[in-house]
Order: C-alpha cells, then structure tokens, then sequence
C-alpha cells in the first residue's frame, strides 16, 4: 500500500510570501493526501495553486480528485480559482459536505467566482465538478473511509480523518480546542501539565500515524486572541499525547510568526511531548515536505 | 581614488572622491555561491559537495554521483534534484530511510541549514545564490 502526504500550503490566515517565511512557507491550507493512487485535496488556500503546477507537469492523463474543506473561510478556499486542473475538460472533482445533502461547500465555493471577485465563472470550468456528501458523517470513498468530526471555530469547521488497512491520517485546522478543555485555567495555573481535551476529540485521533493540527499560538499570545478559532500549539502537543498518535505536524503557522520563531516553537513543543513521556515525533508543517506511511502505527521504522 | 576621511561627521565614516575610479578592474559579473551539501556526521566527515548537477544520487553504488561507503546506506540510498521550488531530496526506496531535521521523509524540498540523516550519515543543505 502507498499513502502519501503533501503539504502545500501550511500558513494561517493569509499568504505570506518573503524572506522570514522561506523555511516552512508562506501559502495558505492545502495538503494532499495519495492513497492508492486517490487522491484527497484538505482546503484550497493558496497552496493548492503550486499542487496544481505540479499536476499539469505530470501530463495529460484525465484527473480524479477529491475535495474536502474544513470551512469555507477564505483562507481555505482562495486558491482554488488557481488550480489549474479544474479547467481542464474531462478532469472531474468531487466536493464533499460533511453532512447528509449539505451541498454548502460546492455553492460557497462557486460564489467566490462570481464575476465581481474574477473574471472566470464557476459554471464555466473546463472540469467536471460534483458534489457529494459523508451521510452520516462516514463514507468509504474509493477503499478510504473518511470520518468527520465538528469543531470549535466562528462558524463551525470540521476535522476529517483518512484511513486505509490501519493507516491513517487526520487532518484537524482551525480548531481552538482551548475553550473545550476539562479546566480552562489549567493552562494559566501550570502551564506544564497535561491538560485534558475532550474525549470524543482523542478517539477521533486515537492512534493515527500523523495527526496535522491547528497550532497557531504560543501560551503567551493566547489570552489576546481566545475566541478567534485557533489552538495554543501546547494543547495539540497534548492532544498528540493523549490520542497515541505516531507523528504531529503543528499547522496553520500564524501569519506574524518567522522561521525562526516556529522553528523555537516547535523546539518548546518537542520538550513538551518527552516531558509528558511520550515519543510522538513533533514537527511544523511546512511546504514541500512528503511523508509515506505505509505502515500501521506500532510498527516503528528505524530511527536514529 | 575614494578615501575615507579619517575625522567622520557624527560617528559616520564619509567618502571623497579624489579621482575617478576605473571600473575595468572591477569583476563583470556577480560571483554565484553553488548549493553545497556539507558532510557534518558519520566516518567521511567533514566533507563539501557542491551540487553542480540538476540531479545527484547518494549511496553506496559505484553508479552513485556521491558515493558514501557507510553500512547504514543503501546502494542507492536518496536522490537530490534542482527543481523549480529548490533543490529537492528524494527517498529511493532505502532501507534506513531519509530524515530531513529529525523527520522521516519521503521527499522534502531542502532550505538552508536543513540537516539529512542517512544512517549515521548527516549532511547539512546549505542554499547557495
């Protein structure tokens, strides 16, 4: 079996290109996940502009993909008026909704191609574009099963996990998991300790070989930004733990943050994973990276 | 001729010029820094590759364009290539895998400073100009 992950966009909010954010990008939400050949596209923000480069690159050949959004803010959906590959005649999307006949997604995202905001119309895509939805929020779509899960953000968004002969990856952004923990003040009382995020949460992660979660804030900018839909990076370090999880890559970098400042972000958020005596590989997202999971979690590769 | 006059306003050193400068002695163009791969760990460093070609293999193959004799390495072990995002390292199927900063990779598109691990291998990516 082959699953592999690419991230083409890791950046929250908007793009930000330039010297400070060459290491992990600047390019909004997009990651893409191959599992057997499927392919499954998480948001549209600018990254999925460079995956669509790469996809015309790879020849002629009609394409399949699909579409899943965590939500429909524009972060997550501007790039998709620039991916090439949906103007290509016999390429065919499907955009999924997370809910039995919610169709929201597709006409959300069409509407952003309205002649005020670009000159191209939805309807007049060169590709074949459907829309479909997870029922009861579960679907095997071509041999993956696809789980949603709600989450806490303005207006609602949703975490979807993927999963094929017990390998899985769960792609969880724009979530402030903060304001659902079992003692908000924990955080503020002791800042080490394990702080407890809810449980439907952590079964919906349970062992899964790669957990992408919102991490957008240090501890110190939280308390300026609470309600805004994002996660302290520490509280997904311990959702990490919790769930068992193999790898977490920290996602959605705040705008404002440089290399340098997610890379000591990420460094605090490794001392925070083996302070809590767990081995999970912690990492931040970024632009380019490739990763192939192939195996279930338990099965370690060699490392050194 | 510019000198540097030794008595600088407000801390400042300032310029005169004396004579025009003749601009033949200057270079005619820009020195281009090459990417370079920097053998920082493992029993052949230290060691400097320049990547001077558009696509490179590591391993221990003869047939390799970098060839490390270490046990930890495949015979054909990663593959480093130009591309239009930077250069890119690719896993080629090894069997102790390709990490870049700590992380197990399939493929990763390298920055300055990025550190690989091959075995008991590392290198260090540095991005020329």
């Amino acid at each position: 079996m082959s699953f592999l992950v690419r991230f083409w966009g890791v950046r929250g909010s908007i793009p930000t290109p330039g010297l400070q954010t060459h290491r992990y990008g600047g390019n909004t939400s997009c990651v893409e996940l191959e599992v057997d050949g499927v392919r499954f596209i998480c948001d549209a923000g600018s990254g999925i502009r460079e995956l669509g480069i790469d996809l015309m690159e790879e020849g002629p050949k009609p394409l399949t993909a699909h579409l899943f959004f965590s939500h429909m803010h524009w972060d997550h959906i501007q790039g998709f008026p620039f991916f090439t590959p949906v103007y290509v005649p016999n390429n065919h999307f499907t955009i999924w909704g997370p809910r039995t006949g919610d169709r929201r997604f597709a006409r959300l995202l069409g509407g952003q191609m309205r002649s005020s905001y670009f000159p191209v119309d939805f309807h007049d895509l060169g590709g074949t574009i459907s829309a479909d939805d997870l029922g009861d929020g579960e679907r095997v779509i071509d041999g993956v099963r696809v789980r949603v899960f709600h989450q806490h953000h303005p207006g609602v968004s949703f975490a979807y996990r993927f999963e094929k002969n017990g390998v899985s990856v769960v792609y969880a952004t724009d979530s402030e998991i903060d304001l659902d923990l079992d003692d908000p003040e924990l955080p503020l009382r002791d800042p080490g300790a394990l702080r407890g995020v809810p449980q439907d949460l952590v079964a919906f992660c349970r062992g899964a070989n790669l957990l992408i979660a919102d991490g957008q804030y240090t501890d110190e900018e939280y308390p300026k930004v609470v309600g805004w839909g994002h996660a302290r990076a520490t509280t997904i370090v311990d959702l990490a733990v919790l769930a068992e999880v193999e790898q977490l890559a920290v996602f959605h970098h705040d705008p404002m943050h440089t290399d340098e400042e997610i890379s000591d972000l990420i460094g605090h958020c490794q001392q925070r994973a083996a302070s809590h005596g767990s081995d999970v590989t912690v990492f931040g997202a970024r632009e380019g990276f490739e990763l192939r999971l192939d195996r279930p979690p338990g099965r370690r590769q060699t490392q050194y | 001729m510019n000198d540097t006059v030794d008595d600088p306003v407000d801390g400042r050193l300032a310029f005169a010029t004396t004579e025009a400068t003749d601009i033949s002695v200057l270079p005619k163009r820009l020195v281009r820094r090459p990417h370079i791969l920097q053998i920082v760990a493992g029993d052949v460093a230290p060691r400097t590759i320049p990547l001077t070609q558009d696509s490179m293999s590591v391993g221990r193959s003869n047939e390799a364009d970098i060839r490390i004799m270490t046990a930890d390495l495949s015979r054909m072990h990663m593959r480093i290539d130009r591309t239009r995002r930077g250069f890119k390292c690719f896993d080629m199927d090894s069997r102790n895998g390709v990490f870049v900063n700590e992380v197990r990779v399939h493929s990763a598109v390298l920055r300055d400073g990025d550190l690989i691990q091959l075995g008991n291998v590392a290198l260090m990516y540095h991005e020329g100009s």
